[in-house]
């Protein structure tokens, strides 16, 4: 492994994969505050430059945390497919680069590829990828997954419906929720952060989406984003039905001690979905990550937040999960300065989540201390969308009250879906247009108005009595 | 943060006396790092006693004795000591109180249901517990029309208004299954004033006579004539205004009824007739069928009850209790404080401090019926009053006032609708000190005729519990 | 003819002679914008007069702008539990203006409160004395937050030298997030809590202003001071609901490096959360809890 080259007259001597990896990243914010970044633009392209050489058999020796010490490398690593690892072992990041690029190279000969690679190999390739190769190489590659409807197909764009409430207010919540369905959100889940994150408030909230879920016969997937424990003693304690069980996960060990979880707990979740869970599956688990997440708990182990974030889809994978996404500017300008990193780290996580297999959506946002706006993340969004993202969020205008972050609107996921050509999943599109929310894979004049949901209930009271 | 507390609900009523235990709900609904924001947010009735007859030693007499029996019974019954009963009413209800040891009854049987039961009597009151107990409060709020309960028991009708929700109106009228009792053929009761009535609408009838069952269902179809006319659904004839309970108020004219929901001893037996109309003694079942089959009644948006013979009893178990603002100053030894009349500052008299200072001293001289100061609550909206300047004017004055004008023994008692008692409350213990004790409520709106008691307080002394009882209701 | 600058400078010099103590700020925006808008009409042909009103005021769980819906009613109720932009109707798949002026007027507010500074002068008013981190300018403070947890130097031998030792407690006020959320809050805040502490015979040390301050600056005041508690009013992050948001931090004997559990928060002070003095007067009985308990955070049950 050579760590040494020179570079437009100057000689950089690396010390280490990892100060290469750091270095080869483009700018961010959170690696200078972990003090690993580049120096300067020029030692950036070195790095790459010394990173196109090392071989993916060298980064799978080199991993970002001991095999030994650290559960997310030994869940990695021992879930590698052997033969298929043996077969690319050999490329360097700059000949893998290519190769996925290639013309000859399909979406299923990368996602049998994915199946031998490890993060490192994942985050290395990405640190040579511009943002339009980051598009141009996630959009050959098609996730699929199924929980009651199978989201990722050909020709389908999907949007998480999420209906949060500053203080989780039934009504309140369920107005959004109504609001957002008439505007075509909800495909991919119906799902709330909540305020209380107590298991009974937890089950409430699930019973209130499963009643109205099949009220209105929708064809989707609910889940409450509270802690595993919580999900699981939702479901155990107060019967509550759940159709996805969710958590927040991190790239490595001490991380995800951070987050009060292991992997045994995930597994433990994933088994009480399988046998005690409301979807068909068989993907019923829901991930977020995020950038910068390792650094803020000091579970970095020294490296690069990329390296640690396409750890976490390695280690994502090993739950099959039916969702994964990134939100991606959350967590503040002190790993994500500015929209141009915002919008490189969208890219980034979307194309490394998608070449580690799993099921890949983006929660493209921003903090009101970030400098980005609105404009910003729609042109993330449309980038996404062009790279074949599964699925964005949905929030009433785009302004989540309760975290009180901006991210993508009701309205974003229909206008992209209407600009692109896209629909929504197969069942779920049937219902809007049953519904009379869209017809054609366009929003009807009547999307939008959530009184329909209450139109009709007054109907029913009436004709039941 | 959640809490339970267990709350009864007592109702002796003209024909029958019942008794429900419920259990509210209290839960914390700010965010964590939030100021506290404590409310009920559910009512479960946990216990349903069976249904008495309401003994009586005479016509004008209630048998205390074998209704403080009836009570302990339920209370065992229930596995429920009057200990762990934090709050709730006993509510003397229709023609019973009219009786002459009403008074006596209630007493003793606050005092034996728990310690923060309060005692409740009057038309009013009766209407809206009977109209919330029956649901109509909802109903009225989810349909977004103005929805009337009438609770039709033994002696009286008594009606309850909502609009929107929103309670507009109530009344009572002397329609009633018992007001003529009949027994083995022969009528044994009428009611006199009834009985007045009747005979000069063409109708005689007298106790001890054989009973006529045509004559006794033309009586019932001009009772229900009467709840029609009650309801502005009718057109008034001349006997119509000597039905008013004690000479009260119609309903108002506005907002036109459009649906309707009917609770009491009559509601419930409408539902299945039973074979022999006189199987109660009385002519509950004719009345019932009577109200059923009445033109203008049966044109309204018919609604079903959530309760029907148990609308008082659970609207006085469930919906007398309300929880005060989550930041509140009190003196916790003080408590509780029971049947504090309310002083009320209105708006217009909260433009300045003089204006303030003068509703208040005025008002506080005419809280002294025999010369001797009654505790009394002094009560405000508190609009304009949000500034940290401002709530010290407000504790300037009240400050000031209660000194000149308030007995020294007498604790001094705010409550406010906006959200400042915690400031308020500080501001006048900066300014009185140890002279005096200082209860200083939120999320209360009391008007003047208003009757308040206050518990003992409840989610780590964050609330107090709230009764506030209407004896008058204002249109 | 009479400058767009000139008439400007004329109206702010009228202004400022009026002393308008109970106008808000925003009111004061309003003012300034319709002055603008009148020296416009002096200028431009075909401006009429007057001033179009504060889309930023209009009350958004009021507002419902779909058109024909089904049932308005029923709708309009549900939505007044929601502070969420609901209701807003659509153009084709995208948003309708105002909604979408709206959004951008939020923004704009929550972005100038990160951005601006406190005003020097509300700190004068305020009888403050102002120390600094060690972060120089915004975009340090942001990027920084480690440098936002400790005071320069000067800052620290300010605060030895101007505050009280050994106070019950020590408060003071720093930007954090918001400068708007601080000026338009703290002043109450500040003044509640002190009556409330007065009302319970607790003695306050020298209250002071920290400019580019995070959180974990307070404990190393609590070491400099040596208070039993320390208060920090700090602004939070805005969102798009509010650009004032305040919270108030208080640690019982913080030092630094101790778990953020220890601390106490009470968040969403602003005049449509809680009122800025009952949430002193709120504060003020917590810290007589904490002081009675010694305990703070997670260790304090109340």
């Amino acid at each position: 492994m050579k760590l040494k080259t020179t570079l437009l007259g100057h000689t950089y001597e690396f010390k280490s994969l990892r100060e290469v990896m750091a270095k080869a990243n483009e700018e961010k914010s959170g690696d200078k505050l972990a003090q690993i970044a580049a120096e300067n633009a020029e030692e950036r392209v070195a790095a790459k430059a010394v990173l196109a050489e090392v071989t993916l058999e060298e980064l799978r020796n080199h991993p970002a945390v001991p095999y030994e010490e650290d559960e997310v490398t030994r869940i990695i690593q021992d879930d590698l497919n052997e033969t298929i690892y043996k077969e690319h072992k050999n490329m360097t990041v700059g000949e893998f680069r290519e190769w996925i690029l290639d013309e000859k190279t399909t979406g299923d000969r990368i996602s049998r590829a994915s199946r031998g690679l490890t993060s490192e190999m994942v985050a290395a390739v990405c640190k040579l990828m511009g943002n339009l190769d980051l598009i141009y190489g996630a959009k050959k590659i098609c996730v699929t997954a199924r929980c009651n409807t199978t989201i990722g197909l050909p020709g389908t764009f999907s949007a998480r419906l999420q209906p949060n409430h500053t203080t989780d207010d039934p009504k309140g919540i369920m107005a959004s929720v109504m609001e957002g369905f008439s505007l075509g959100c909800g495909d991919a889940v119906l799902g709330l952060n909540p305020v209380d994150d107590t298991a009974e408030s937890v089950a409430r909230i699930l019973k209130s989406f499963d009643e109205f879920k099949r009220k209105w016969e929708i064809p989707t997937q609910t889940c409450v984003l509270a802690h595993v424990l919580t999900q699981m003693e939702a479901i155990q304690k107060y019967q509550a039905p759940a159709d996805l069980m969710f958590q927040s996960i991190a790239g490595s060990q001490k991380g995800n001690e951070a987050f009060g979880i292991t992997g045994a707990m995930l597994e433990e979740g994933r088994d009480l979905m399988r046998k005690e869970g409301t979807a068909s599956g068989p993907n019923v688990m829901y991930f977020e990550t995020g950038q910068g997440s390792e650094l803020s708990s000091d579970a970095h182990n020294g490296w690069d937040q990329l390296t640690m974030e396409a750890r976490c889809y390695g280690f994502a994978r090993h739950y099959q999960p039916f969702l994964v996404n990134t939100v991606v500017g959350f967590i503040g300008p002190e790993y994500l300065y500015d929209s141009r990193q915002v919008i490189r780290a969208g890219l980034e996580d979307h194309f490394m989540g998608k070449l580690s297999g799993v099921s890949m959506g983006c929660d493209a946002c921003y903090t009101n201390h970030m400098k980005a706006d609105q404009n910003d993340i729609e042109n993330l969004a449309s980038l996404l969308v062009a790279a074949g993202c599964n699925y964005i969020m949905g929030v009433p205008q785009a302004d989540d009250c309760m975290l009180m972050y901006q991210s993508t609107g009701y309205h974003e996921a229909a206008a992209l879906r209407e600009i692109f050509g896209l629909r929504p999943i197969p069942e779920f599109d049937q219902w809007l247009e049953k519904m009379g929310f869209s017809r054609d894979g366009k929003l009807t004049p009547l999307a939008g108005d959530a009184s329909v949901f209450l139109d009709e209930q007054m109907r029913r009271q009436e004709d039941g009595r | 943060m959640r809490e339970t507390i267990i709350s009864v609900g007592i109702d002796i009523g003209t024909s029958t006396t019942q008794l429900i235990f419920s259990r509210l709900t209290m839960e914390n609904r700010a965010g964590s790092h939030m100021v506290p924001r404590i409310v009920i947010t559910d009512k479960e009735i946990i216990y349903r006693s069976s249904i008495y007859t309401t003994p009586l030693l005479s016509r004008e007499k209630i048998d205390v004795g074998k209704v403080q029996k009836i009570i302990e019974g339920e209370y065992e019954a229930a596995g429920i000591d009057p200990g762990q009963v934090q709050t709730g009413a006993v509510i003397i209800t229709g023609e019973t109180a009219r009786k002459e040891n009403a008074g006596e009854v209630l007493k003793a049987l606050s005092k034996m249901a728990g310690d923060f039961v309060v005692a409740a009597a009057g038309p009013a009151l009766e209407s809206v517990l009977a109209g919330k107990g029956a649901g109509t409060d909802r109903i009225s709020k989810e349909n977004r029309a103005a929805v009337v309960n009438v609770d039709i028991g033994g002696g009286t009708s008594n009606m309850a208004l909502f609009d929107c929700g929103k309670l507009t109106g109530t009344s009572c009228i002397d329609v009633g299954g018992r007001l003529i009792r009949v027994e083995k053929g022969k009528v044994t009761y009428v009611y006199p004033r009834l009985q007045k009535m009747a005979a000069a609408h063409g109708l005689a009838i007298e106790e001890g006579e054989s009973v006529q069952k045509d004559k006794l269902w033309s009586i019932c179809r001009w009772m229900a004539d009467q709840l029609a006319m009650a309801l502005h659904l009718k057109p008034e004839e001349k006997e119509h205004e000597g039905f008013y309970t004690n000479g009260g108020k119609p309903l108002p004219n506005q907002p036109v009824i459009e649906g309707i929901t009917l609770s009491g001893g009559v509601a419930g037996c409408m539902k299945e007739e039973p074979e022999d109309p006189f199987c109660y003694d009385d002519i509950g079942v004719l009345l019932g069928r009577a109200v059923r089959e009445n033109k203008e009644l049966s044109g309204l948006k018919q609604f079903a009850a959530a309760e029907t013979i148990r609308a008082t009893v659970v609207g006085a178990g469930n919906h007398t209790t309300q929880v005060s603002g989550s930041t509140i100053s009190c003196e916790s030894k003080l408590l509780p404080l029971k049947n504090l009349p309310v002083l009320r500052i209105e708006e217009e008299d909260t433009g300045s401090a003089e204006s303030l200072q003068k509703s208040l001293e005025t008002q506080l001289e005419l809280f002294c019926p025999n010369g001797e100061q009654e505790t009394t609550a002094v009560s405000l909206k508190g609009d304009g009053f949000g500034s940290f300047q401002k709530i010290q004017e407000l504790a300037d004055v009240l400050a000031q006032s209660s000194e000149e004008k308030l007995a020294r023994d007498h604790p001094l008692v705010v409550v406010v609708e906006r959200d400042i008692a915690k400031a308020l409350g500080q501001a006048l213990k900066v300014r009185l000190g140890q002279k005096r004790d200082i209860i200083c409520l939120d999320g209360i709106a009391a008007g003047s005729g208003d009757y308040l008691d206050i518990g003992k307080p409840l989610a780590m002394g964050r609330v107090v519990p709230v009764v506030i009882k209407t004896l008058i209701f204002n249109t | 003819m009479v400058d767009e600058k000139q008439l400007r400078s004329i109206i702010e010099q009228v202004l400022g002679e009026m002393e308008l103590p109970d106008i808000n700020r925003e009111e004061r925006h309003e003012i300034h914008a319709a002055a603008a808008d009148t020296a416009v009409s002096y200028k431009e042909e075909g401006a009429e007069e007057g001033v179009l009103p504060d889309i930023s005021q209009v009350n958004v769980r009021t507002q419902y702008l779909v058109e024909n819906p089904r049932n308005k009613e029923a709708f309009y109720e549900m939505k007044q539990y929601s502070p969420a932009r609901l209701g807003i109707g659509k153009a084709g798949a995208r948003y309708k203006t105002l909604p979408y002026l709206q959004f951008r007027a939020a923004h704009s507010a929550a972005q100038d409160s990160v951005f601006s500074d406190v005003d020097p002068e509300w700190i004068k008013k305020m009888d403050l004395f102002c120390v600094q981190t060690r972060c120089e300018n915004k975009d340090m403070y942001l990027t920084r937050p480690d440098l936002g947890r400790r005071l320069n130097e000067q800052g620290v031998l300010a605060v030895k030298e101007k505050c009280r030792k050994n106070p019950q407690v020590q408060i003071y006020i720093s930007d954090g997030l918001s400068s708007a959320a601080v000026m338009a809050n703290a002043a109450d805040v500040l003044l509640s809590i002190q009556q409330g502490l007065k009302s319970f015979n607790i003695e306050t040390g020298t209250p002071f202003f920290v400019k580019y301050g995070r959180v974990g600056v307070m404990d190393e005041i609590t070491q400099l001071t040596e208070a039993l508690v320390t208060c920090v009013l700090i602004g939070e992050r805005p969102g798009l609901l509010t650009a004032e948001s305040m919270s108030a931090y208080i640690t019982y004997k913080g030092t630094i490096g101790m778990p953020e559990a220890h601390r106490t928060v009470v968040s969403n002070i602003h005049r449509f959360g809680t009122i800025p003095a009952e949430a002193g007067a709120h504060i003020a009985e917590i810290i007589k809890i904490m002081l009675e308990k010694k305990a703070s955070g997670t260790q304090l049950k109340m």
